[in-house]
């Protein structure tokens, strides 16, 4: 990868993408052995297209959570439309963006669409985008991240960092 | 809720892995990648491990190292044992630089695995049956294609027999490959109905550009990183040499390369960021990301189908009338007298600027106005009076156009007219599909029209009855010959009468007695004994006598070169063939050996040697036997135009072993002073590839409109779309190994349409629903998406797809210069589908794939 595509990808990418991103650079978290629960938000706070930032399943991997328009593979809530993805593009590791209900990235332009199990719908990611599983609490309406299926970009293992 | 089983984890090399160093087997980019294989019970460690990278820590954005589910397998060799597989983009090669494309993001998901997606790869030879494919012996195969071929040369003479056969590098394999079908077909059998890959002919698609001293590939990677301008002309580069855009043109266009333009420029030249000019009726992704990038400066014309020849000359002409070209290039380089019919014909200087221009404009549909500024971001000279220095990539979009021979004369000659051809920054040629690895003895047709020209039309002798042996390699042409359901019925027919007459009494076990009655058929009707080989079973296979399994990438060491540098490199053999598949070359050389051996039990021998030269012990010898073809290469660096292109006269297998992602560029010439081979980085700096060294001018024809195979829609209201075709950035050719990849099927599951929203209003029509895509010629039931890509009137189809052809409706049509079709252009009517939607479309994404606008 040029540099210029490294300098080009911090202009265009949105700033709250970037914080997160670089600010978890340096944080070491324990070793996990499986994937931890953790409540991530409540679907009754969700305003539709509007993704929630969240880290899963340690702090180094960014991910969010958008309530859609339609229904999805993998969604929960009533319309099954409330997803989850990791935000590190499978290609080379970039930030995705959400808009229009796919995922983008900046660097080389692959596109995911995130009702369709994060597939590569354009693009040069051979593999689709991380999925977070989800669970909802009927009662509370509190979604929880329970596990990723995929691989999150840069990892010899989900669970694996030291 | 996963669609297919993905992974969380992945495997970890040890240091003593093997490793191996490889090409991708796709397009022509051709991406270096490494290679490693290791026992599956075994494991390195984060921190030590045959990657010599880090794996404890979260691997940082663009570091050049990834290593994703999608290149990851296990393979189970012939000793029985399991291994794992990772295929790794390589960060030292110059070409791709860590990156990768969808399509090589998975080479290691092609691996033949007894279990996995590839499990139907072919094993055997297999004979049909009266109740289908039977598995027979090599000894058995080779007897009979042998004994068959060599009674119906002797009988109704070698153009009995005739072939279409992949002649490029990469998946097809390469030079090793190609010398093998040579000297079978053209030094052996010598044939005349030779075809190559999925056209009706043997012929350059470039004679345009070849017989003008000018090979497709003159240019390098770096190029596309120092030109001013960029012109793809019929060349969806972002989606189909994905990697040549993002890692070489993309980073012109951001300005990442202007040190590197200072560095090789003339001094006070200015260097600025990069423009392109996208010359597609299609408003495609590689527009629309270019636009993400710069959209001032980003030209995109739209010329209606079939007229870019005439577009081009008009840009030639404003080039000229503006003097944006250096009379003493012209005096020195070109030739002056061939010139005179250039300005008279294409430049057509006996007519003013302006009817000139108001005919194309009429011809074309493109203004004057944008034919000004794209002649201007062409041609104008830069500040300071310095040349311009523009890279004009076509490929199908021109190749496969009307008038084959015309589009490319005419694009190559208006980049000679402004100089844009053999300094940095600069190139004229092919943008290229797959890699190359051409080396075969002469072909009897050597050129066009005007050079000892056209070439035979295949698929009209073998649907005209022509022909008792039909030879395909490699190519499903059920699939991809244009003028398809016409061709499939007719070779479906002469089978079938083939097989009846062999089932008549009972298809012989005895393998004489087979053959003696295949003899018996061929003179008693027109059946046609067709052989199929190839990875898996085709389309085509179905109404093939004889299916032979091939060896394919990764199994087999080959050789072969990229299109944007030439760059020549080892892809090395890894895994071991399923089964009894052999290598091309091998299977060729059994049955030319035996042939020979039945010429010489027949005391013939002029026959005999014609079958000679072909016992070939590895693919080593195959390769240096190839390298003579290519004559002597001693050369100073100003005569490499005399070189053939893919020279590599010298190279041997080792020493590109040693070589690894670095390789050679061809043509590599043999330095007169200190005897060593030295590769050719850029093309034509010096003089062109003819006998003068003098580039030859050809005044192109002028419009006579279109051909009547095309001409009957155009005033007919039941045909209302013009009709074009083009390749989707997920999957390569006709699916063969994608369609085995749940990832890749579940994203294009279906043959798909792409018709302007104005249109689809009028039709009814929805993203997500199916029309029925038909002409006089066929028909192809399509998956619709509704989006600005395509314009009023005109419709986009995926050329080709494991499920249906859009060359179904394509016409039989070839211009009479190169026998080369025009699958690019025809009409045809759209009805929406009213059936059961397909399942497939509950989990395809429909979302539009040329919109990359956020917020």
């Amino acid at each position: 990868m040029s540099d210029i595509s490294r300098r080009k990808f911090l202009q265009t990418t949105s700033a709250s993408a970037l914080l997160l991103f670089s600010g978890l650079s340096n944080t070491q978290a324990a070793p996990a052995k499986s994937y931890p629960s953790k409540k991530i938000g409540n679907i009754r706070n969700l305003k539709p297209n509007e993704p929630l930032a969240f880290n899963y399943p340690d702090e180094q991997s960014p991910c969010l959570l958008v309530k859609v328009d339609n229904e999805t593979i993998g969604g929960v809530g009533p319309q099954k439309n409330v997803v989850s993805f990791s935000t590190l593009c499978t290609h080379m590791g970039c930030p995705l963006t959400y808009s229009k209900g796919r995922l983008v990235c900046k660097c080389h332009y692959s596109m995911f669409d995130v009702s369709r199990n994060g597939q590569t719908f354009q693009g040069l990611a051979s593999q689709w985008v991380a999925q977070i599983v989800l669970r909802l609490d009927a009662a509370t309406g509190n979604i929880y991240a329970e596990g990723v299926e995929g691989l999150i970009y840069g990892r010899i293992g989900n669970l694996k960092l030291s | 809720m996963s669609l297919f089983k993905r992974k969380d984890s992945l495997p970890i090399p040890p240091l003593d892995a093997e490793k191996y160093t490889t090409v991708c087997q796709y397009c022509s980019a051709g991406c270096g990648y490494n290679v490693f294989v290791w026992p599956e019970k075994r494991s390195g460690t984060a921190k030590s491990n045959a990657f010599q990278v880090d794996l404890s820590q979260q691997n940082q954005l663009l570091s050049g190292f990834s290593y994703t589910e999608t290149m990851h397998n296990v393979i189970t060799r012939k000793n029985g044992n399991k291994y794992n597989l990772a295929i790794i983009p390589a960060k030292e090669s110059r070409i791709n630089k860590g990156d990768y494309s969808i399509r090589g993001g998975t080479n290691a998901q092609t691996a033949y695995t007894p279990t996995g997606h590839t499990k139907d790869r072919l094993k055997d030879p297999l004979l049909r049956k009266e109740n289908g494919f039977v598995a027979i012996s090599w000894d058995d195969a080779v007897e009979i294609i042998a004994t068959v071929t060599k009674s119906s040369i002797d009988k109704y003479g070698a153009d009995s027999i005739a072939m279409k056969f992949y002649d490029h590098g990469s998946s097809g394999l390469g030079f090793e490959d190609n010398w093998g079908a040579g000297k079978l077909f053209l030094s052996g059998i010598q044939t005349h109905y030779l075809s190559i890959h999925n056209r009706p002919a043997y012929n350059s698609e470039v004679w345009g550009s070849r017989e003008r001293g000018m090979h497709e590939l003159n240019y390098d990677v770096d190029d596309a990183r120092l030109a001013d301008t960029i012109v793809l002309w019929g060349a969806n580069a972002y989606e189909s040499a994905t990697v040549f855009f993002t890692e070489h043109i993309m980073p012109n266009l951001q300005g990442g390369s202007v040190e590197e333009k200072k560095q090789e420029f003339d001094a006070g030249e200015p260097a600025e960021e990069g423009r392109i000019i996208v010359i597609d009726p299609r408003k495609n992704a590689t527009i629309t990301v270019s636009q993400e990038i710069s959209a001032e400066r980003v030209l995109h014309l739209r010329p209606n189908l079939g007229t870019d020849w005439i577009l081009a000359n008009a840009l030639a002409r404003i080039a000229w009338e503006n003097k944006w070209y250096d009379n003493d290039y012209l005096q020195k380089r070109t030739d002056m007298v061939t010139f005179e019919a250039y300005k008279s014909k294409s430049l057509q200087l006996a007519k003013s600027l302006d009817s000139v221009l108001a005919e194309a404009e009429k011809i074309t549909g493109i203004s004057r106005k944008e034919m000004e500024e794209a002649a201007s971001w062409i041609a104008k000279p830069k500040t300071g009076g310095f040349k311009r220095r523009t890279l004009t990539l076509y490929e199908k979009g021109i190749i496969w156009n009307m008038k084959n021979y015309d589009q490319v004369a005419a694009i190559a000659q208006l980049n000679v007219l402004t100089s844009n051809v053999g300094r940095p920054g600069t190139g004229c040629g092919r943008l290229g599909g797959h890699q190359e690895g051409y080396v075969r003895p002469g072909a009897p047709t050597p050129g066009s029209i005007y050079a000892g020209g056209p070439p035979k039309n295949v698929d009209n002798y073998i649907t005209g009855g022509g022909g008792k042996i039909y030879w395909v390699g490699a190519t499903d042409p059920y699939l991809s010959t244009p003028n398809s359901k016409f061709f499939k019925k007719s070779v479906k027919k002469r089978a079938t009468n083939l097989l009846d007459y062999l089932d008549n009494g009972g298809i012989p076990s005895d393998t004489k007695a087979y053959i003696a009655k295949v003899l018996e058929a061929f003179e008693k009707t027109d059946g046609l004994f067709m052989i199929v080989q190839d990875l898996y079973r085709t389309n085509t296979s179905e109404d093939a006598m004889l299916i032979l399994p091939a060896a394919g990438w990764g199994e087999a060491v080959d050789t072969s070169i990229n299109c944007h540098s030439r760059l020549l490199r080892i892809y090395d053999k890894f895994l071991d063939a399923p089964g009894e598949a052999l290598p091309d070359w091998k299977i060729l050389a059994l049955v030319g050996n035996k042939l020979k051996a039945l010429y010489e039990a027949d005391g013939n021998k002029v026959m005999a040697e014609r079958f000679s030269g072909m016992d070939w012990k590895n693919d080593a010898e195959v390769f240096e036997a190839g390298s003579q073809e290519f004559g002597d290469n001693k050369a100073t660096e100003s005569e490499e135009a005399k070189l053939s292109a893919e020279c590599y006269k010298g190279v041997t297998h080792e020493m590109l072993r040693k070589l690894g992602n670095e390789g050679i560029q061809t043509p590599v010439r043999q330095d007169p002073a200190t005897g060593k081979l030295i590769g050719t980085k850029r093309r034509y700096k010096y003089s062109f590839a003819s006998k003068d060294g003098l580039f030859k001018w050809y005044g192109t024809d002028a419009w006579t409109g279109y051909p009547a195979e095309v001409a009957k829609y155009v005033d007919n209201p039941a045909y209302p779309f013009w009709f074009t075709t083009g390749r989707s950035q997920h999957v390569w050719q006709t699916m063969y190994n994608d369609k085995r990849i749940p990832a890749k099927l579940l994203t294009v599951p279906l043959p798909y349409l792409e018709i302007h929203p104005d249109d689809a209003l009028k039709l009814n029509l929805k993203t997500g629903e199916m029309a029925e895509v038909f002409n006089e010629e066929g028909s192809c039931l399509a998956l619709v998406y509704v989006n600005d890509a395509t314009k009023p009137g005109l419709a986009f189809g995926l050329m080709y797809h494991a499920k249906g052809t859009m060359n179904n409706l394509i016409s039989s049509y070839t211009d009479p210069k190169t026998t080369i079709p025009w699958y690019k252009g025809t009409k045809v009517a759209v009805k929406k589908y009213t059936g059961k939607l397909d399942d497939a479309i509950k989990t395809v994404s429909l979302l539009s794939n040329n919109d990359f606008t956020t917020g």
